[in-house]
């Protein structure tokens, strides 16, 4: 299905031109209006990594956006766009939040898989419907992944400002109850090593997710099945796999992997669920999971780096007095650049270099 | 709760106001789309007109010029879509979300460096209330349409022009034509490229004005993030109107009035029961999924929407 294409825009080229391409017109940008792109990029390097809380702080952003990211990829793997991760991250938040408080007198060992499992459920139940609606209406997943992300910014508003979620003691911003203790991920820098650091178990959560979707994918029947549908879904149907059963399963999939972001967020890092809670890590997936090219190492670097990007733009703004938005443009950029690919590949056939299959 | 709160004219009016700005990027939606592209960019277009029209009101102190440049704010977002997506066959959903991600950067990045954390000057221009000869006169009529701006009587005249150009001219029929089947239509002469290219750039104007009724009409300044996703309710609205721009119409008007219900209803009860006002809000995306499912009527995309077109001669 795809295109023939030279050898050297292959591998790690693009998504290293695209990242290389956004910084250079970023910089550009701040300097057209009235900064040093400079001091920007000082500013933001130091801010991601400048000291071991600001590198701890950059894996705390981290982790949710490669989490999100394996969502993203694993419904591209299968030929299915998720631009419904942000919505099943939110389900799946608001589940582990409803878990961990109403539990919240049960000790760790019972919560703490509860409430994971809430945040996996919901999110994969979430996604599934998306899914389901593919495979028994041939509704376009796009359409109603993204309407379904609108729907639970509402409901979430309701549940914690007037609903059953609601904290009687939440002052200013509409809150649910905190969980309890056993439902929290615990910190696991030590304080004499990085002091306040906010590095929790979640790191090991999102390691272990992304050797699953390696072994899902690569090392299992199913992932086999997942990938040939992605790459054919004709051939795929020829060869006895049936495409329909297969979405639901895929979107279900994707959104466990999407409603366990936004377990770790409750369990690891806010401990409840706030409205505004998420900063669009669902949306910025979309971005990690194609610099990754979906695949596990790919979408663990991409993370890191918008995670970088994002930890780095806060004190970007606060040190250097540079709008911390400069990220967002940077990243749209690298979104557009890796879209356009075929930029790139018509380039790349021009130069005459030997055509070979992706 | 009251009659008077479900259906007095204070609702009524606000129903209209609430659907002006997602009428527009409805309209955006349906040019754009019946030609065969999807432009999910629409909500980064509203914020592009959003801030440039506030933007150049403040430099220029002149409405037209204001309006103007929200316009090409929002054209020239859409021109950078029509560009990957017509010219370049790239995914149109990604780029899309990656020029949504850049309206949203850009417009905050320069509200910041420019206004800072004071906000938008307040003696700014505004699209004034046009009221229409004999209507505002007249009893409950003149309550709800005495008092409307300008842009909302713009946007009803636009559906219904944009109505008869699709189904009752020849260059509507072209437009739909390279948006149901990009082959046949190349084949008897039609220029695909460049109608996909102008219902693109068309698409991003009419979302832009949507912004602009935002800043310009209703708020008279610019916050970050202002549209807040009425760009997706348009896509939403196009959708439940069934890919027609009567439909919506129809469809803006009846999200607008959930919209609108939702505020008036606010700490209002049934019995012991607050009503759940933030559920109404969920109204448009739930419907527009039932919509699309065929639970109710069944809305049929254009055939080639979304699929880029290469021409045979290259």
């Amino acid at each position: 299905m795809r295109q023939p294409t030279a050898q050297w825009a292959q591998g790690p080229l693009i998504p290293v031109i695209s990242v290389l391409v956004a910084l250079l017109l970023g910089a550009l940008f701040v300097l057209l209006s009235g900064n040093d792109p400079i001091a920007a990029y000082v500013a933001l390097v130091r801010g991601a990594f400048g000291s071991p809380y600001d590198v701890t702080e950059t894996l705390v952003t981290a982790i949710p956006l490669t989490l999100a990211g394996l969502s993203v990829a694993v419904a591209f793997r299968t030929g299915l766009f998720n631009i419904g991760a942000q919505g099943q991250l939110l389900v799946g938040a608001l589940a582990a939040g409803a878990v961990g408080a109403r539990f919240g007198d049960l000790p760790a060992i019972l919560l703490l898989p509860m409430t994971v499992a809430a945040g996996v459920l919901a999110g994969a139940g979430y996604g599934a419907i998306a899914g389901w609606l593919k495979a028994t209406r041939g509704v376009n997943e796009v359409i109603t992944t993204i309407m379904l992300n609108y729907t639970v910014v509402f409901v979430m508003h309701w549940l914690l400002q007037n609903g059953p979620m609601t904290a009687r003691n939440a002052f200013g911003t509409p809150a649910s109850a905190r969980i309890g203790d056993g439902a929290i991920l615990p910190i696991i820098i030590p304080n004499e090593l990085v002091p306040l650091s906010r590095l929790h178990a979640g790191l090991l959560l999102a390691i272990v997710a992304v050797v699953v979707f390696w072994f899902l994918l690569w090392r299992t029947s199913l992932g086999y099945e997942l990938r040939a549908v992605g790459l054919g879904p004709r051939a795929a149907a020829q060869a006895g796999i049936d495409p329909a059963r297969r979405m639901v399963l895929v979107m279900a999939i994707a959104g466990g992997f999407a409603g366990l972001a936004g377990m770790i967020q409750v369990s690891g890092v806010f401990h409840r669920v706030f409205d505004g809670f998420s900063a669009g890590f669902g949306f910025d997936a979309i971005a990690v999971a194609l610099l990754g090219k979906n695949s596990p190492i790919g979408i663990t670097l991409a993370a890191i780096l918008f995670g970088a990007f994002q930890r780095g733009g806060t004190i970007m703004q606060s040190d250097a007095n540079i709008s911390s938005h400069l990220v967002e443009i940077v990243e749209a950029i690298v979104l557009f650049v890796i879209a356009a690919e075929t930029i790139v590949r018509a380039l790349a056939k021009r130069r005459g270099t030997p055509a070979e299959a992706l | 709760m009251t009659i008077e709160m479900l259906l007095g004219a204070g609702v009524l009016a606000a129903m209209l106001r609430l659907a002006t700005p997602i009428l527009f990027a409805a309209l955006g939606g349906v040019i754009t789309e019946r030609s065969g592209v999807t432009n999910i960019a629409l909500e980064g277009c509203m914020l592009m007109g959003a801030f440039f029209a506030i933007f150049a009101a403040d430099r220029t102190h002149s409405l037209g010029l204001a309006v103007a440049a929200g316009v090409l704010a929002g054209v020239f977002l859409a021109a950078l879509h029509a560009l990957a997506s017509v010219t370049f066959r790239a995914d149109q959903i990604v780029t899309g979300m990656a020029l949504n991600i850049l309206a949203l950067g850009l417009t905050s990045y320069l509200n910041f460096e420019v206004y800072g954390l004071t906000g938008t000057p307040a003696d700014l221009p505004t699209i004034p209330v046009l009221p229409i000869p004999g209507l505002s006169g007249l009893p409950l009529v003149g309550d709800v349409l005495g008092r409307q701006s300008a842009l909302v009587w713009l946007a009803i005249v636009v559906t219904v022009l944009l109505q008869l150009y699709l189904f009752r001219t020849i260059p509507g029929l072209r437009l739909r034509a390279v948006g149901e089947h990009p082959r046949a239509a190349d084949t008897v002469g039609i220029n695909v490229y460049a109608t996909r290219y102008l219902a693109v750039l068309a698409s991003g104007g009419l979302a832009a004005l949507g912004g602009v009724y935002l800043s310009m009409a209703v708020a008279g300044s610019f916050t970050d993030n202002m549209t807040g996703g009425r760009g997706f309710i348009g896509l939403a609205a196009m959708i439940f109107g069934r890919w027609t721009p009567i439909g919506a119409l129809v469809a803006s008007l009846i999200f607008g009035y959930g919209d609108a219900l939702s505020v008036t209803l606010q700490g209002t009860s049934i019995g012991d029961v607050r009503i759940p006002v933030q559920l109404l809000s969920t109204i448009p995306y739930v419907l527009t999924i039932f919509a699309v499912a065929g639970f109710v009527g069944r809305s049929r995309m254009p055939a080639a929407d979304g699929q880029p077109y290469e021409s045979e001669g290259h």
